[in-house]
């Protein structure tokens, strides 16, 4: 190893400050937030990346199924949380779907079409809904976010 | 995923120092630098989803800060034609390297003059010195030869040695 140039060995009394602990802080929040958005895309991306999820040809068929009643179940009326099985169509079957709030924000006073003052809500919401193949036994999840803006009328001031 | 999360952090905690450091060089101020190491590890972070999200190489980061940092001037550059109005002040206490000598004026002295190096040759010897990239590694990130990266080095050094013995003279002669 070649010796140090003065001016090397000088260099080697300073280095660089710690990261702050508001940034290190940071950092992690931001990391664990992307992971926690890809695990969220594993089931949001069947459709865009399949080859990650189907293995074989009759699973291919499978998901292909399943991504072509994804309107039908999207549609469904009602959704609230429901464990009771549903067929959708022969060999499909809903599982269970959830709407689950993931956060939400004050966005204060705002008017309605007729000119109500109203408090609103804006809500971060995730549909999720499981659908099994029968024949398969293949259970998916697919899951959509959405925002919603949620208007109560104010009753009082 | 978690497992990656605890990999990334474990990265950074090792590595956000240098980043920081190279940072410096593109911003004006600590927070800014931060701002832009976070943005080159957002980046990067999506890059490596292919690869299951390992950790980045390290001269792939530098090079990324560095382009995150061209992008932030240009629009800094923009932003302060239209506010020229503003005062800028420096922020003395907000310095790029530390002594690992409290009382060691040379390390002092020494840090003013990397700070007084130019773009081209600090960021050399910051990636070779703090980044421990050899100059191969330096110079793809900086799209330069390696013979051209070494010779920055060297430059660097000489102009360092040089300012030393100004900024000491200068010291004791107002003392």
């Amino acid at each position: 190893m070649p010796a140090l140039d003065p001016i090397e060995a000088a260099l080697a009394r300073l280095m660089p400050p710690a990261l702050s602990q508001n940034f290190q802080y940071e950092l992690d929040e931001m990391i664990d937030a992307l992971a926690g958005q890809e695990a969220q895309g594993i089931t949001v991306g069947i459709s865009s990346r399949p080859n990650r999820w189907i293995v074989g040809s009759g699973i291919a068929a499978a998901v292909a199924g399943l991504l072509a009643i994804y309107p039908l179940v999207q549609r469904a009326p009602d959704r609230q949380i429901s464990a009771q099985p549903e067929e959708i169509r022969s060999g499909l079957v809903l599982v269970s779907e959830s709407d689950r709030i993931q956060s939400m924000t004050d966005e204060g006073w705002q008017e309605n079409s007729e000119g109500h003052a109203m408090h609103a809500l804006r809500l971060n919401v995730v549909e999720e809904n499981s659908v099994m193949d029968e024949e398969t036994g293949i259970i998916v999840l697919i899951s959509q976010p959405r925002e919603e803006l949620l208007l109560m009328p104010i009753s009082s001031f | 995923m978690n497992s990656s999360a605890n990999e990334w952090k474990q990265w950074l905690a090792a590595n956000g120092p240098r980043l920081l450091l190279f940072a410096r060089g593109w911003s004006n101020s600590r927070h800014d630098a931060e701002d832009l190491v976070q943005e080159a590890i957002l980046r990067m972070w999506h890059f490596q989803a292919d690869k299951g999200h390992t950790t980045p190489d390290l001269p792939l980061v530098f090079s990324t800060i560095r382009f995150c940092g061209l992008n932030h001037h240009r629009s800094e550059s923009r932003r302060r034609k239209r506010e020229e109005s503003i005062v800028y002040l420096n922020d003395f206490q907000d310095v790029w390297l530390d002594p690992l000598l409290e009382e060691d004026e040379e390390a002092v002295i020494l840090r003013e003059a990397v700070q007084k190096l130019s773009q081209k040759l600090r960021e050399v010897v910051v990636m070779k010195f703090w980044g421990g990239l050899t100059f191969l590694q330096i110079s793809e990130t900086l799209a330069i030869s390696p013979n051209t990266a070494a010779s920055r080095y060297r430059y660097a050094l000489e102009q360092l040695a040089h300012e030393l013995r100004r900024m000491k003279e200068e010291r004791h002669a107002s003392a």
